[in-house]
């Protein structure tokens, strides 16, 4: 088990910075997933964390020792990678024993060690089998299964299950759940998937262009986004960016109307500035008039979804999705108001690429 | 009706494989037939498929023209030839396909030595190891003219860049994540190639062995301008079986024959490892 901590953390390839100083802290213990797109530097931290890879400047430190210079074979970091790295010449059995065996363990040690994981994972019957006669879920497991053999203070996970159909993927995320909870391993998770992420991680730490972006509960991350890359990257359907103009402390204007604001929202106001953007998550925007804060808007697209329905409305010169319970719908061209209440009501400095990358979806 | 149709579809079908591979086997069937034919019944027209087989041929060419004495020069050249090219070949490309050396343009650099022709080269090279030969250095590598060395030399220089590019795309076939999940698990770098990249690599390594040995095995300019005698292989062993007084054709389809045992033995060995290297596969996508 071990506390992870970064110190101004970098890596550069040539004049490419991919991870620009980053700092965090990783209790002993803890779950934490780091998100973002591809190229945010995800990867290249958590190699570093590995000690697969140089650390270009900075530290990192395992329970508050640097071990810049400790090789990868002698941090007792175990991972588990996307496309599985199993040996494909050896049998399951030999996969799990492999590290057991460059450790130079005794072989009725390195059986029972075996024996136990694999009953553990529900590989048992598979044991005498070769990786390439293995499912895709099955290989998984056995990567699993060879990282946790050795009890490892650290586990890193590189996009384990992103291989994998949705069901698979589906149980496999109440796999590495239970392994956390059943052996308490700090874990580091690193994914592209937002949902994977929410899912799993006790904290998450977002990153996009080799910073990061925030580092929270998933519930902090979902409701309290940092800044507009955060809002727009994380939840499913994606988080409804509006231009509002006119702020000040008698309210604000989102496509023509007007807004009266909270006592919180005019101190937002106030660092944001009277031009920005607004941001609401389609399953915080209801139907109707309940809400204080409201939209008019005409109906374009209904979803019935059957367990709930995406409905999607133009407001202004913008559209808007809204996530409702199952029956709710609105006509193409009905007249209709949305509200949300103030706390849901995000505001952020205008970004231009948040804005297009939203219009992509 | 329907089966008559496939009935004959096979029959095409055989008759085909049969045609493609008579085109291909007959030469060797018929060299193999003439080493044995006594001499009277070689250029007889109609060919002669019957006929009182004799060994006069191979003790014609084994003890009269000393056949033996350039298999020997044959084996020494292409087996330590193919043993350099291989050791340096897998060596540069791992470093090429891992590490990215020169951002592409030494890889590409390399592969443009291939395109020389070696009728362009053959002169230089000739002058290089006539003075070459004469240095202490190339003295005691054997790397003058009629020397081992010198051949050795040019077959590794004509097949390291073909070797290397075929080497690169097998090495970049293995994930990059086998070799760092090993790393965790305990092995050191070198330990890593030994024990995890270089055995996934083994069929390419197989493959590559067997292209340059068949190369270096029938390689034809180089030997016949480098060499006069001490260091002659097969194929211009061969053709000093046509003597003034006419071809010794008996003869010369013993010594081919001869030539030819070595390299089937080798690529049906080798054989067991390339085919395995379809099921050796990494890992399944």
């Amino acid at each position: 088990m071990a506390r992870i901590t970064a110190n101004r953390l970098v890596k550069r390839y040539g004049a490419f910075q991919a991870v620009h100083g980053i700092d965090f802290d990783i209790a002993d213990g803890e779950f934490v997933a780091i998100l973002g797109p591809s190229g945010c530097g995800k990867s290249s931290t958590m190699r570093m964390i590995a000690g697969l890879e140089s650390v270009s400047a900075g530290q990192i430190l395992f329970d508050g020792v640097a071990v810049n210079d400790v090789r990868a074979r002698d941090r007792n970091v175990a991972m588990s990678f996307e496309n599985y790295a199993l040996y494909a010449p050896i049998t399951v059995y030999e996969n799990i024993a492999f590290p057991l065996r460059s450790a130079g363990k005794d072989a009725t040690e390195i059986d029972r060690a075996v024996r136990t994981v694999a009953e553990k994972m529900e590989l048992t019957t598979l044991l005498g089998l070769k990786p390439g006669a293995l499912s895709s879920g099955q290989a998984q497991r056995v990567g699993l299964a060879r990282a946790l053999v050795r009890k490892p203070a650290v586990f890193l996970l590189d996009e384990p299950i992103s291989h994998l159909d949705t069901r698979q993927r589906y149980r496999m995320r109440r796999f590495i759940k239970s392994i956390h909870q059943e052996f308490g391993h700090t874990m580091i998770y690193v994914t592209h998937d937002q949902e994977e992420a929410l899912a799993l991680a006790d904290r998450v730490m977002v990153m996009s262009d080799g910073m990061i972006q925030q580092m929270a509960t998933p519930q902090e991350v979902y409701s309290r986004p940092a800044n507009a890359f955060v809002a727009g990257f994380v939840g499913e359907p994606p988080i409804n960016f509006l231009d509002y103009s006119d702020g000040n402390d008698s309210g604000l204007t989102i496509e023509g109307n007007r807004v009266a604001l909270t006592d919180g929202l005019k101190a937002r106001i106030r660092t944001v500035g009277p031009r920005g953007l607004a941001a609401i998550r389609p399953h915080f925007l209801r139907l109707g008039s309940a809400s204080p804060i409201r939209l008019q808007g005409r109906g374009f697209i209904t979803e019935e979804l059957q367990d709930h329905n995406e409905i999607f409305v133009d407001v202004g010169g913008a559209r808007v999705a809204l996530v409702t319970p199952p029956g709710q719908k609105v006509a193409r061209g009905e007249e209709v108001t949305l509200s949300v209440d103030p706390e849901n009501l995000l505001l952020f400095p205008a970004d231009v690429r948040v804005k297009e990358h939203s219009d992509e979806l | 009706m329907q089966r008559k149709t496939s009935v004959i579809i096979e029959i095409l079908r055989y008759g085909t494989i049969f045609l493609v591979l008579g085109f291909f086997v007959f030469p060797i069937f018929w060299m193999v037939l003439t080493s044995f034919k006594p001499e009277g019944a070689i250029m007889v027209s109609p060919p002669q498929f019957f006929f009182t087989p004799t060994l006069e041929n191979y003790a014609h060419a084994l003890f009269d023209k000393n056949f033996l004495f350039y298999i020997k020069n044959t084996l020494i050249i292409s087996v330590i030839s193919t043993a350099i090219v291989v050791a340096f070949g897998s060596l540069a490309a791992y470093s090429f396909a891992r590490y990215n050396v020169g951002d592409g343009h030494i890889l590409f650099f390399i592969l443009s030595t291939k395109m020389m022709p070696a009728i362009a080269v053959i002169l230089p090279y000739f002058l290089i190891f006539r003075d070459v030969g004469k240095t202490a250095i190339g003295k005691s590598l054997h790397l003058g003219l009629d020397q081992h060395g010198a051949l050795i030399v040019s077959y590794v220089m004509f097949n390291l860049p073909f070797a290397i590019w075929l080497l690169v795309s097998f090495f970049l076939d293995i994930p990059r994540s086998l070799e760092h999940s090993a790393r965790l698990d305990g092995l050191s770098r070198i330990q890593v190639l030994r024990k995890v990249t270089f055995p996934l690599a083994a069929p390419g390594i197989a493959v590559t062995a067997v292209f340059t040995l068949i190369f270096c095995w029938n390689e034809f300019l180089f030997a016949y301008i480098l060499t006069r005698k001490m260091a002659s292989t097969v194929t211009v062993g061969v053709e000093s079986f046509f003597t003034l007084q006419g071809i010794l054709w008996g003869p010369v389809a013993a010594a081919a024959t001869i030539s030819v045992a070595p390299m089937l033995i080798f690529v049906l060995v080798m054989q067991r490892y390339m085919v395995r290297g379809l099921t050796f596969g990494a890992v399944r996508g």
